[in-house]
């Protein structure tokens, strides 16, 4: 047997053997169930109009159609939408958004579906379009209430100040491009029920959807998600529809169906980041502390509100990143336009709000003439400072990661080295910026911070472990199997991870918020902790042992007082089940501590920050406008990583995705709103040449009494946020070049973007 | 209509019919129930489907299936042999090259393609020949290490 640590602090992904013999299986990859129909989606060709008419003939007379469903054929409620009852599944009367679907095409082979669509007939009466957020909030089209977080009085304070500048700054959207598209597969059960099996970050929320749309109860929709490739938010909230039009036709047809949409339609129909437009005020006072900070946010929703109202939330929590600022107005508006309803993706909201502040710094440095890097060092946040939402500042690393990494990647040498090379060099200029980070964890909607996980110890002592945590490449898999094997002192091969699924772990958040693996985790140390203690009362029993004997299971045997006992863990649970102790146990967790006034807008919500510190250095070509970014070296807080190869890899593919957010990743509408960048081919996510060239990352191990799972603190999304140091590094460049250049602060700086700001266009 | 076509894939013969509009990756999805190789984007822009013909490295999106009459197909499928990962496939797994795992295939077998001519790579090399795969998760850095992990396995 092989021989187990407590703990492996390198254990490497348990999927990976799977991944590299391509033995893993997506929904796509699933084999198919004898009679299974295919799913084709009718979209709206415009933006926004009346539909005059419809007619599908044509389409169902072809040969393979099965059915042509409408939102008539919806026995349930036609509404997508969790927070605001805003979002039909198909389309009515009118149409909000290019791409909104409005029939579904059943068909024997995906080939056939396809072409019917082609014989489907509409005219629809073109309505007024808005894809402007500002102009959407001059029109008063708001999807949900815009929401103030003050602290202190700015009023007073800009009057205090030496200097004060406003200015405007906007953000792109992103698309995810989780490289595995959408879809699902949904199969009739012959109790009644529907199976889905769903590549979703959130199977409740499809098996909720799903239950609305076809009127069913919750307890007859099993959701089943065995793995997703890629979700990045995407698919917190977005995998419902296509399960619930795949159940829709299974509903109907009783057959199972499946439905997986094309990249294309994936760019057409889902949600991306919310591309936000908003203005700033700052104020500081001479020692370039900042005292006072307005900033109003209008944020582009799209045509529904799916998850934008909590989006706008975090951008408001993450408003003043990792500064501390005694005066702070901040107010944003979730305003409606006639683009696809925007959704959740990693940094939630939080990105678009550090945008701005980053970006009213570095005005304000060249203003003042000073670096970005002294406002920001200035006005770091210290221990027991108030976030602008009333919680104290605890287990503060601000200040520690953002020296580290001033004194560990000797930023007066980069300076030196940087400022060299742009005095030799005539037509190439180096740039770099320091970029940190602060950024809570929990969901920002307290009640959702709970989670539980179910385990069985089998009769040969294997244990099958059920959570509500989805892997799509995070590595949750692998540390709840880690957690698993240290609480029974087995090795990792006898532990079981389950597909998730709502049949045995119900009501489950979506794995979301960088919280899955502490929510998942602490739930399965509360399962484990159930088991241990039965076994150890029946051990106790068994071995004749008093109280202060200390008994532990380790290298798959029972230890009593430190030292190996004859009993060997296979022998412990044969012997607890002939005396029928329950070997079943449910665990649940709910972050303790977290509390939020909606009212007041104040309160407690983060169980804790991460935190950390980036500088990233580029290249720019002054010819060409094009850039490459020479190095990134971060210092992150990790806490006591349970697993620093995953969490390591999280970095670095944040960090990079970031980077893509902010430099070549342009999502374009033209003035009808209808999308220009429709497919990989001129949607451009960062290859191979638009990763930095070297990424060091030094581990800050902090041993803070925190709420992360082990200590070990969540990962998931804070690195994405350093990515918008990119943004900065490249303006630096641009202006060694040329020091009038217009910055415009308006992100992604694409090379076409960079060419004009060196050259004053 | 179909058309007969007889294809090696991994070593094994399929003489059977296809559409001739079916791409080779349709054709070992759908005909051959070879799952492994994915299917990414609509534009060749992703390279999740990458596989190996007659030894090179190619986007099987970008290849009717009856164009590969005649020829050798090495998909992921093909790469262990005995259920012992090839040296590529071990350098994956050792250095975490791999987050969701959906473009793995499809970088192994460009990696494949790389080694069989390249035995010795530089960084630079092995950045380049990865040009033409996207992944969304890792930020590429431990993809280089896993190819430089396995060059080295490989030369002994």
């Amino acid at each position: 047997m092989t021989k187990h640590e407590k703990l492996s602090k390198k254990s490497s992904n348990i999927d990976a053997p799977f991944h590299v013999t391509g033995r893993t299986k997506y929904v796509d990859d699933m084999p198919e169930l004898q009679g299974t129909l295919f799913v084709k989606i009718f979209p709206s060709p415009v933006a926004h109009g009346q539909i005059i008419r419809l007619d599908y003939s044509k389409a169902l007379q072809m040969p393979g159609v099965v059915a042509v469903l409408s939102e008539k054929d919806i026995p349930g409620e036609n509404e997508l939408g969790g927070i605001v009852k805003d979002e039909p599944m198909l389309a009515e009367q009118e149409v909000h958004f290019e791409g909104q679907p409005i029939l579904l095409v059943i068909a024997e082979t995906e080939d056939i579906a396809h072409h019917a669509l082609s014989l489907i007939e509409i005219d629809i009466e073109a309505h007024p379009v808005t894809t402007d957020p500002i102009i959407a909030h001059q029109q008063g089209d708001l999807l949900h209430k815009s929401r103030t977080f003050s602290i202190g009085n700015t009023q007073e304070a800009f009057a205090k100040c030496k200097h004060v500048f406003e200015g405007t700054a906007e953000s792109g959207g992103q698309e995810h491009v989780y490289l595995e598209p959408q879809g699902a597969y949904s199969i009739p059960q012959d109790k009644g029920g529907i199976t889905i099996y769903s590549s979703t970050q959130g199977p409740t929320a499809v098996q909720r959807t799903v239950a609305r749309i076809l009127d069913m109860p919750m307890s007859q929709i099993e959701v089943d998600v065995n793995r997703i490739g890629g979700g990045f938010g995407g698919k917190e909230d977005q995998a419902s529809p296509w399960a619930a039009m795949a159940a829709l036709a299974t509903y109907h047809l009783r057959k199972p169906v499946k439905l997986i949409l094309e990249r294309k339609e994936d760019l057409k129909m889902t949600g991306k980041r919310h591309p936000y437009k908003s203005r700033y005020k700052i104020g500081l006072d001479e020692d370039l502390n900042i005292l006072a900070y307005e900033a109003t946010f209008f944020q582009n929703g799209g045509a529904a509100a799916d998850l934008s109202p909590p989006v706008l939330g975090r951008t408001l929590f993450h408003s003043t990143n990792s500064y501390d600022i005694p005066n702070v107005d901040a107010t944003a508006h979730c305003c409606k336009t006639n683009i696809v309803p925007n959704t959740a993706f990693r940094g939630f909201g939080g990105p678009q709000g550090m945008f701005v502040i980053e970006s009213a710094i570095h005005y304000a440095a060249r203003q003042i003439g000073v670096t970005p890097i002294e406002i920001q060092a200035k006005n770091l946040l210290k221990e027991n400072a108030v976030f602008p939402y009333g919680q104290i500042v605890k287990g503060c690393e601000a200040r520690q990661c953002w020296s580290e990494a001033v004194e560990k990647y000797q930023v007066a040498a980069l300076q030196k080295e940087v400022d060299d090379f742009n005095q030799q060099h005539a037509y190439q200029k180096k740039g770099f910026a320091l970029m940190p980070v602060c950024f809570g964890i929990s969901f920002t909607n307290t009640p959702m911070n709970n989670a539980r996980a179910l385990v069985h110890i089998y009769s040969d002592g294997s244990v099958g472990v059920n959570t509500g945590a989805v892997e799509m490449g995070q590595g949750v898999n692998t540390k709840m199997v880690q957690i698993a094997a240290q609480m029974f002192g087995l090795p990792q091969q006898r532990i079981q991870l389950n597909n998730t699924n709502t049949t045995r772990v119900a009501n489950t958040s979506p794995s979301a918020a960088s919280a899955t693996a502490d929510l998942n985790g602490k739930a399965l140390q509360d399962a484990g902790r159930q088991l241990t203690e039965r076994l150890h009362d029946f051990i106790r029993q068994d071995l004749n042992l008093n109280k202060n004997e200390r008994i532990s299971f380790k290298n798959e045997q029972v230890y009593v007082n430190e030292k190996a006992s004859a009993l060997s863990w296979e022998e412990l649970i044969q012997k607890a089940l002939a005396q029928r102790i329950n070997l079943s146990a449910k665990g649940h967790y709910a972050t303790p501590v977290i509390h939020f006034d909606r009212n007041k807008e104040k309160g407690h919500p983060f169980a804790y920050h991460v935190y950390g510190t980036a500088i990233l250095t580029c290249t720019v070509d002054c010819i060409r406008g094009i850039y490459e970014f020479d190095k990134v070296q971060i210092v992150h807080d990790f806490g006591a990583s349970m697993n620093r190869e995953i969490d390591l890899g999280q970095i670095e593919g944040g960090l990079v995705q970031g980077m893509g957010w902010m430099t070549l990743e342009e999502i374009i509408y033209n003035e009808k709103g209808l999308l220009k960048s429709n497919s990989l081919a001129t949607y451009k996510i960062p290859d191979i040449y638009a990763a930095p060239k070297t990424i060091d990352v030094h581990f800050l191990n902090t041993d803070t009494d925190n709420e992360a799972i082990l200590k070990s603190k969540a990962v998931g999304e804070p690195p994405l946020m350093y990515g918008i140091g990119a943004y900065f590094a490249i303006c630096n460049a641009v202006l060694a070049f040329n020091p009038k250049a217009k910055i415009d602060y308006v992100a992604p700086m694409t090379t076409e973007r960079v060419l004009m700001g060196l050259y004053g266009l | 209509m179909k058309i007969p076509v007889t294809i090696t894939v991994n070593g094994k013969k399929h003489e059977t019919e296809v559409e001739p509009r079916t791409l080779l990756v349709h054709f070992l999805r759908e005909n051959l129930a070879m799952t492994g190789t994915h299917v990414g984007c609509d534009t060749s822009s992703c390279g999740a489907c990458t596989v190996l013909l007659d030894g090179k490295a190619l986007k099987s999106c970008t290849m009717l299936a009856i164009q590969a009459d005649g020829r050798e197909v090495t998909t992921i499928e093909g790469m262990a042999q005995d259920d012992k990962l090839h040296p590529i496939q071990q350098g994956f797994h050792e250095k975490h090259g791999l987050q969701c795992g959906f473009c793995t295939p499809g970088m192994v077998m460009t990696a494949a393609d790389l080694l069989a001519n390249n035995p010795k790579p530089s960084e630079t090399e092995i950045r380049h020949a990865l040009e033409g795969n996207f992944c969304r998760c890792t930020g590429y850095h431990n993809i280089v290490e896993s190819i430089q992990h396995a060059a080295h396995a490989m030369n002994g």
